[in-house]
């Protein structure tokens, strides 16, 4: 319990201090974390879309499939993209391994599944007289498209607080891809590693509470902007 | 003009629409009545442009319609709304602007059509509410005004008040009605509420099995059923089956159950056939009195009374045959109608309505 | 109207964070890829979790305008990452997985920068015993002492590590088949780092073996004891190489070079005959320079400036 308090205020005292080095991990963290979770969004959405209003054999199977990879280890995925990222791999060439850009890869790959899979979910949770109304409208390609996902927006906005969530608060690909390097790829979850390691429990609580007050700051716009 | 031609529709070996053919003209309002889960609304979604019929074809003005893609321009001079009222979530004024915008209409012009039409509805000042906020009746009546606020010509409506209590029913079929008689627009319309279609449309099909088994101007489908179906749909529940054995004084006598009965019959001597006497068309007497100008006079025990309203239904026995009277409940009580009671039956030989003696056929 | 608000709220809050994000950076964004002024040291996690490396990397750039910066893995991971070419330099402490490492063709330009000892650290009450035994014979001790006493246990990093490469050392030269002794009861196999072993090994109250920079950052938080300290079995060399251009064509050697020379320059030399007294009351590592003898190695691998 003492710990705990402890924890608390070091995370205040950190947060009041603005000291430079927590600056430097939670703005390397929220870049990483928005950067990903952005072109999580703008892959995951129209590739949703596409699984949800397209008819093609082995799309229930491919569901599936996208559902099964919710549960994808992220050490897996930090695996995976190293392989991809290593000199050796195919996009070696990228030098991307152990960068800022390397862990924006991997937690894009590791957010699709999830934010992809949500999205169809919202999709097919639209009534079918919705869809019926929109077509019967004479909507074009296009405006179906927009009418379904303006319909669904509050359960796709779920899908990217829940892509967010997910990317900020992995540490295994983080580690794997970024390797975490102080003021290069060091961010809040692989700092709490470290800092755990090292057995100062307080500072890793700290940076805890920060990466928490991050998720909370956003889940309030997200909400403010939903109840609009 | 709508012409449909041997609409078939078979949902991996359940075949809904047998083979559906009529011709709708413009600016009519037709109703397609029957009971439930007999194809109206299939129909309905492939006049509509949602579904593709199995074979068949719908011509449009000439040009066949039922096989084009969704971004056939035709398929905007359709207008359909459903049984359930469709909310989107958003503002009132979005709701009724979607086809609009579809039409790329500038924001000025939709402004003015969707004011028009919260007008038309009875909504006015209701444009920044949440749709989905609406009453069930208020939603179909944005439903209606989504749609007419593209000036569709041909408003397709699937049991547009079923889900609707009576005030919000007979809104829904003002605008109905206004928007037929002052636009122009043909409506197709589904519903199992007969009186609904009795009220609004000029012609009418029974849907039956999958296909229409008759259809015709409001008055003769009522009148006169071209079968025991039809017959039992519109209501006459007295159905009765028997044999023409002479003619007399012009008339045909059918046998029935060993009762004869006298109607107005073209066919001939032997014929086995089907009569329909509605209850309404059967007067009711108490007493030995045998005064009546009607051919047809019987002598019966009352079996039971069925309120229906300020309108009873009673059973009446008379030999083997058990025919149906409509009495006022005025009747009812000065009469003393009770089962057991004693009474006199009379209906003309005009009111009998013969038909085929084989049912389930077209005719 | 509605949507479009939400919207422009949304493209805002991304967009001011996503340019504070990037305007943080900006700094670290020139380092963004391998080129010529970066340097990337896979290292074996005692020299960070010092903070040596930090401030060596710090000096580094100063002399010489080269970024160094390190990814600090178990000297197994730190291997394979050089071996996937993706480091220029190695700095491990593990002979014979360095030797390896040589042989295959990877490494290159091996020098060896320091040492110290590892410790063999346990709970004071010492249930096993080993206080004042040599290093081979306290792991025998150990081993002894679990037939009778449930309550010993040793902790082990099992993470392939050059800490506990040198425990399986210490095991075979006791005479023990490792596999016997990694199937038995009394032998925990952590799998973790060495700072979250020791926080393992003061939960368990048993033995572990330490290298002496780690043990100098945990020590504060634990209670146990070091038991057996500075003993020649004991010895942990630390060795930098670089990654062979041969086998890796895109490895920064210029720069590499540049930091092995570094790495035994008296400057380095100096830093590491005083790093860590003031935390830790005696340095952290023992500078290479004249103890070629200690560390069984050649002179010239201690001092010999590579080309």
């Amino acid at each position: 319990m003492n710990d705990l308090l402890t924890g608390v205020e070091t995370a205040f005292n950190l947060i009041l201090a603005a000291d430079p080095e927590v600056l430097t991990i939670t703005l390397t963290t929220l870049r990483i974390t928005f950067t990903s979770v952005l072109i999580g969004t703008l892959i995951s959405i129209p590739l949703g879309a596409a699984i949800t209003f397209r008819e093609f054999w082995g799309k229930k199977t491919l569901i599936s499939i996208i559902q099964t990879l919710y549960a994808l280890p992220t050490v897996i995925v930090g695996l995976l993209c190293y392989m991809i990222l290593s000199r050796s791999g195919p996009l070696g060439d990228l030098k991307w391994l152990f960068t800022p850009n390397g862990m924006i890869f991997g937690q894009t790959i590791l957010i699709i599944p999830i934010m992809a899979g949500l999205t169809i979910a919202a999709l097919q949770a639209i009534d079918p007289i919705i869809t019926d109304t929109i077509r019967s409208l004479g909507a074009t390609r296009f405006q179906f498209l927009k009418s379904h996902l303006r319909e669904a927006r509050f359960a796709i906005m779920a899908a990217i607080i829940v892509g967010f969530s997910r990317a900020i608060s992995e540490v295994g690909t983080a580690i794997m891809i970024g390797g975490n390097i102080k003021g290069h790829t060091r961010v809040l979850t692989t700092a709490i590693s470290l800092q755990t390691s090292m057995g100062n429990f307080n500072l890793s609580l700290a940076l805890g509470i920060i990466l928490l007050a991050i998720a909370l700051i956003i889940n309030l716009i997200m909400g403010f902007v939903q109840n609009r | 003009m709508i012409e449909i031609q041997d609409i078939v529709k078979d949902f991996d070996g359940n075949m809904v629409l047998t083979g559906v053919t009529e011709t709708i003209q413009r600016g009519e309002i037709f109703a397609i009545i029957g009971p439930s889960g007999q194809g109206k609304t299939t129909l309905l979604r492939i006049l509509g442009l949602l579904l593709k019929q199995t074979s068949g074809r719908i011509l449009f003005e000439g040009k066949p319609i039922s096989q084009i893609s969704d971004s056939d321009p035709i398929r905007r001079r359709f207008g359909m709304v459903f049984q359930s009222p469709v909310a989107f979530k958003d503002s009132v004024y979005h709701n009724i602007a979607l086809g609009l915008r579809y039409r790329g209409f500038s924001k000025e012009v939709i402004r003015e059509k969707v004011l028009q039409k919260l007008d038309e509805i009875g909504l006015t000042g209701y444009e920044n509410r949440k749709a989905t906020t609406l009453s069930g009746g208020e939603k179909q009546r944005v439903s209606l005004a989504r749609v007419m606020v593209t000036g569709p010509d041909v408003l397709i409506l699937d049991e547009p008040t079923a889900n609707l209590d009576p005030v919000s029913t007979e809104v829904i079929e003002d605008l109905i009605r206004h928007y037929n008689k002052k636009l122009g627009t043909t409506v197709i319309l589904s519903t199992h509420d007969l009186m609904q279609g009795q009220r609004l449309a000029d012609r009418v099909a029974v849907m039956m099995n999958g296909r229409f088994i008759q259809s015709g101007p409001i008055f003769d489908v009522f009148t006169r059923p071209c079968s025991e179906d039809v017959a039992k749909f519109i209501g006459i529940s007295n159905v009765l089956s028997g044999k023409i054995i002479r003619k007399e004084e012009g008339m045909s006598v059918i046998l029935v159950d060993g009762i004869e009965i006298h109607a107005i019959a073209e066919e001939a001597v032997g014929t086995r056939v089907k009569i329909a006497i509605r209850p309404e068309e059967i007067t009711l007497h108490t007493g030995p009195d045998r005064w009546s100008s009607a051919r047809n006079i019987l002598f019966g025990v009352v079996e039971a009374v069925r309120p229906f309203g300020i309108i009873s239904l009673i059973s009446v026995k008379t030999g083997d045959l058990i025919l149906s009277v409509q009495v006022t409940w005025q009747s009812i009580k000065e009469l003393d109608l009770k089962p057991g009671v004693q009474v006199t039956l009379s209906f003309k030989a005009p009111s009998v309505h013969i038909m085929p003696d084989e049912n389930s056929h077209a005719c | 109207m509605i949507g479009r608000l939400s919207i422009g709220v949304i493209a805002l809050v991304l967009g001011a964070i996503l340019l504070c994000g990037v305007v943080s950076a900006e700094k670290v964004d020139t380092l963004g890829e391998h080129s010529a002024d970066r340097l990337l040291i896979a290292t074996t996690t005692s020299l960070d979790a010092t903070g040596l490396l930090d401030l060596l990397e710090e000096k580094f750039k100063e002399d010489t305008g080269v970024t160094a910066e390190h990814v600090a893995k178990g000297t197994g991971i730190s291997l394979q990452i050089a071996r996937d070419c993706n480091a220029d330099i190695v700095m491990v402490h593990d002979r014979v997985a360095e030797d390896a490492f040589i042989d295959e063709g990877f490494g290159a330009d091996r020098r060896v920068f320091g040492y110290n000892y590892f410790l063999l650290v346990g709970p004071e009450n010492d249930p096993a015993k080993v206080t004042g035994l040599n290093g081979t014979a306290a792991f025998m001790a150990i081993e002894k002492a679990t037939a009778e006493d449930p309550s010993v246990v040793f902790v082990s990093r099992g993470d392939n590590s050059g800490t506990h490469s040198r425990e399986k050392l210490l095991w075979k030269w006791g005479g023990y088949d490792y596999a016997d002794i990694n199937s038995s009861e009394w032998y925990r196999e952590a799998g973790l780092g060495m700072g979250e072993t020791l926080t393992m090994t003061e939960e368990l109250q048993g033995y572990t073996l330490s290298d002496s920079a780690s043990w100098g950052t945990y020590e504060s938080n634990l209670s146990l004891v070091p038991l057996v300290e500075n003993d020649e079995k004991f010895l942990n060399v630390y060795a930098v190489m670089r990654v062979s251009d041969e086998k890796c064509p895109d490895v920064n050697t210029d720069a590499a070079k540049k930091w092995i020379n570094f790495m035994i320059s008296d400057e380095v030399q100096d830093i590491l005959s005083t790093y860590g007294v003031e935390k830790n009351g005696v340095p952290y590592f023992s500078p290479g320079r004249g103890s070629a003898e200690v560390m069984g190695v050649t002179d010239e691998e201690t001092k010999d400036p590579v080309v």
